[in-house]
């Protein structure tokens, strides 16, 4: 079988390789989906957008047959012998991570009597390489795939999708692909993914992202409480419009960046921090300081928050939190100590999934609950759950509904209010946005402001520039492990962030004598 | 969206929050029709009560490390292997029970600490640790008692067992007690909250401050003082140290926690539905003895029940997970929707 698709008829090439339409999905109490159309046809890339609860993820299960739709089909082109299959591809991507690049590839391959044969390794490996190298720059793809970089996992999984293709005219759709991407690392993954487009396939690309949306998608279609807002080219489409479509709202009014604010006194007071590969780190926070850090995958700046905070032993030659030395640090004592961690593993971290939203949220401190006895008093306990969701606008407003069976922004609301009803002196944050919605974002944001506002030094981590330009003081790039750069007030831009993040400066003009 | 669903599963809760009652009754309802006679006798639930006191204290021992998310499978040895201790401190060193009790339940303690310690700074697996220990502390045990039974118990002993009050013995009103105090910490105490957590999710427990080896040393170690004192409870009712019957009560114990983890909590080991899931056991083997069933239906009876009751508990989680196996796995959708499920094929890599 050869993966040329044979040369289609023009009324075939218009035709759409998927449609669903009229789709309806009831579930009690809420009308999940109600009379949505999407197509996609050859070579298109359709972004699907919409909040967490807009009804996206209850499509796509529609599409994958994991649902059925109350009303309304789903159809497939099917012209010859040639009938269009879907594939996704889910956040996690479901790779094997201490398997390689060959082996994952080969792990849906033989089966029946098959999978006892005897695996031929060098065309295996030929094959892996051919495979990848459609996408550009290979690597060794006999290294597990959970030593590589993000996008080249990303890569493999994409791969292992059209490895399946008996021939190209197929509908692969992408689930939130980048999130745990940096910048560069998406345009490798949009690359591989125009590519799937050019020769055939129709993709459909789900996003939380909109600009990337904007860069990558011909089509954008609109989701919003369950119905379509808009299906638009993106072609002539701005970054405001369609912040209106997602939200019904003008997004003028957002994303404002807080004036200067008033700093208090050094909270935090690092020199020489070293650990998990990172080396001789200085930070300093101040009482209101909001500080970001920033740098490409790699260069230590998703490893920052957890050193500081203690979740990864670490050595320092001066750590002084509170004027205080705190030198044997673990996540008990920091607590104690008044320091809070958000962590951007919110799956894994953020968390206790098979606890509910209360006991959550009342985790960290339970001794303001507690009677004299030793009990923690319910009665207490469920008034302080009510008053934390309501204040943190968590939906649906239900303490005791299980942590997992909220969306991810009410997720990531829920971690924030167990943290912040402290009143933590240092917020440690890592990703805090990541896979949150709009409206969810911008509450976390207000949340980050306010806490600052009230004084708290505030550590945030984060993989999105534009994000931390709103949010920061200043921002500290990492590189190779240590501290790059630091860039503030006028300096601080998203175009300078990229490019110190890259050490595309020279050193001379770097803010700090910090060339590695 | 999830809430939507979640209103379905609470309706299907409902009915699987109290099925070890529905089970019960079933049991109740049959051997009475059956067996009226023996089994309607107040002095078969007499027994039944105080025989099973000491297998729910163990069940219970199990329990707690369990909650902090430590299997351990050594119990029944722990078990055997204090009531061993007790009878040789008395009979072969001539101590005093007084003295003996404490003793035992130090070093049922100390045991707790050491596979705590194996577990938490060794970085064994629960599983192997506790493997692994049971068969040092059943060659402990052999090695104390020779393989043979310990007569010659002091009369102060033998008579904790006995001694009633209003009708109920001893070790029934200590096994309320220990449930009791082990529910409220549990259930009602930061240090209970805290030990789900740190079961549920070790990572994210830490982070949110939670001292998670901390509490699962403490777990072992309270499982082991418990299981210290069924096994003097075992002795005392026995009338000897009898080496051969501390390890017969891992299944027993095991069984009522994952049962019990099915009741009323959706899901959480519970103290409550562990007691209750013991006497549920108990009175199913007990109606098929009296029946006349052989011996071994009680480890029919025991393995078949472990297997459905970790079956029940795992039925939520499986289905939540269905869904992300389907999302691992190549889809493929043709127009015919039975060949929906076929896998992707096997393919020649040239092309």
């Amino acid at each position: 079988m050869t993966m040329t698709a044979p040369p289609a008829t023009d009324g075939a090439q218009d035709a759409p390789l998927m449609r669903a339409a009229r789709i309806v999905k009831q579930f009690p109490g809420l009308r999940a989906l109600d009379n949505v159309d999407l197509d996609v046809r050859s070579g298109e890339i359709v972004a699907l957008v919409g909040h967490n609860g807009s009804g996206k993820s209850t499509l796509v299960k529609i599409l994958a047959g994991i649902y059925k739709a109350d009303e309304g089909e789903v159809s497939f082109a099917g012209d010859g012998g040639e009938t269009t299959q879907l594939h996704i591809i889910h956040q996690d991507l479901g790779l094997v991570g201490e398997l390689s690049t060959v082996e994952n590839l080969r792990i849906a391959h033989g089966r029946g009597a098959g999978a006892l044969s005897p695996t031929r390794r060098k065309e295996e490996i030929a094959h892996a390489n051919r495979v990848i190298g459609r996408f550009g720059e290979g690597f060794d793809v006999t290294q597990p795939v959970a030593s590589l970089a993000p996008a080249q996992r990303s890569i493999v999984a994409i791969g292992r999708a059209l490895d399946g293709w008996s021939h190209a005219r197929n509908v692969l759709i992408l689930d939130e692909p980048t999130e745990a991407l940096h910048a560069t690392e998406t345009e490798v993954l949009f690359d591989a993914v125009r590519r799937v487009a050019a020769e055939g396939a129709g993709v459909i690309f789900i996003s939380h992202r909109l600009d990337e949306v904007l860069a990558l998608a011909d089509r954008a279609v609109v989701l919003r409480d369950g119905q379509k807002v808009a299906d638009v080219p993106t072609a002539g489409l701005g970054h405001g419009d369609l912040v209106e479509y997602v939200t019904g709202a003008s997004a003028s009014t957002s994303l404002g960046r807080p004036t200067d604010r008033p700093l208090g006194d050094v909270v935090l007071d690092v020199r020489g921090l070293s650990g998990a590969g990172m080396s001789q780190v200085d930070l300093t926070l101040r009482a209101g300081e909001v500080v970001g850090v920033a740098g490409v995958l790699g260069s230590g700046r998703d490893l920052l928050p957890a050193l500081v905070f203690g979740g990864v032993p670490s050595s320092a030659e001066r750590y002084v939190l509170e004027g205080r030395p705190y030198q044997r640090r673990s996540p008990a004592e920091s607590v104690r100590r008044g320091m809070a961690f958000v962590a951007g593993d919110r799956a894994r971290l953020g968390g206790v999934t098979a606890m509910n939203a209360r006991e959550n949220m009342t985790l960290p401190e339970l001794k303001s609950i507690t009677g004299p006895v030793g009990t923690i008093r319910p009665k207490l306990e469920k008034a302080l759950a009510k008053r934390l969701v309501e204040r943190y606008d968590i939906r649906p407003a239900r303490p005791e509904q299980a942590f997992s069976q909220f969306s991810g922004g009410n997720q990531q609301k829920i971690v924030f209010a167990k943290w912040l009803r402290n009143d933590p002196r240092v917020l440690v944050l890592e990703e805090p946005t990541q896979g949150v919605d709009i409206g969810a974002k911008q509450a976390i944001y207000d949340e980050i402001d306010a806490a600052a506002a009230r004084g708290v030094a505030v550590l945030v981590c984060s993989s999105d520039a534009k994000e931390l330009v709103r949010l920061c003081d200043r921002v500290v790039v990492m590189r190779s492990g240590t501290v790059a750069a630091e860039l503030r007030g006028d300096e601080l831009t998203e175009a300078a962030l990229v490019l110190h993040g890259h050490g595309l400066v020279p050193a001379s003009e770097e803010g700090e004598e910090r060339s590695s | 969206m999830s809430s939507e669903t979640s209103a379905g599963w609470t309706k299907a809760l409902s009915f699987r929050n109290i099925s070890a009652i529905y089970i019960f009754i079933i049991i109740f309802v049959i051997f009475s029709t059956v067996t009226p006679r023996t089994f309607l006798q107040e002095g078969v639930w007499r027994t039944l009560l105080d025989a099973q006191a000491v297998t729910v204290i163990a069940a219970i021992a199990v329990m707690i490390p369990l909650v902090t998310g430590s299997f351990n499978l050594a119990i029944g040895a722990e078990v055997g292997f204090a009531g061993i201790l007790i009878a040789v401190l008395q009979v072969k060193l001539g101590v005093p029970f007084a003295v003996a009790i404490p003793l035992t339940l130090l070093m049922g303690a100390i045991i707790g600490l050491v596979s705590g310690l194996i577990i938490t700074k060794g970085r064994i697996d629960s599983f192997i640790a506790t493997l692994g220990l049971s068969s040092i502390l059943l060659a402990g045990l052999a090695w104390m008692s020779s393989n043979k039974q310990v007569i010659g118990l002091q009369d102060g002993f033998r008579s904790i067992a006995t001694t009633t009050f209003l009708g109920i013995t001893v070790p029934t009103y200590l096994m309320l007690l220990v449930a009791f105090v082990a529910w409220y910490v549990l259930e009602r105490t930061p240090v209970g909250r805290r030990m789900y957590a740190a079961g549920y999710n070790p990572a994210g427990a830490r982070l949110a401050g939670v001292q998670v080896s901390r509490l699962k040393v403490g777990a072992l170690v309270a499982g082991g003082v418990i299981a210290a004192m069924a096994g003097i409870l075992l002795t005392s009712r026995l009338n000897t140290g009898e080496p051969t019957v501390g390890p017969g009560l891992l299944l027993p114990a095991l069984t009522a926690v994952f049962l019990g983890s099915t009741q009323f909590k959706g899901g959480r080991f519970n103290v409550w539905g562990t007691v209750i899931a013991v006497y549920v056991l108990a009175t199913g083997i007990k109606g098929l003895q009296l029946i006349g069933a052989p011996p071994y239906i009680s480890d029919l009876f025991n393995g078949v029940a472990l297997l459905a009751a970790v079956g029940l508990s795992q039925w939520e989680k499986t289905s939540a997970r269905t869904a992300a196996i389907r999302r691992s796995l190549p889809l493929r959708r043709r127009p015919r929707p039975e060949a929906a499920e076929t896998p992707t094929r096997a393919e020649s890599p040239t092309r």
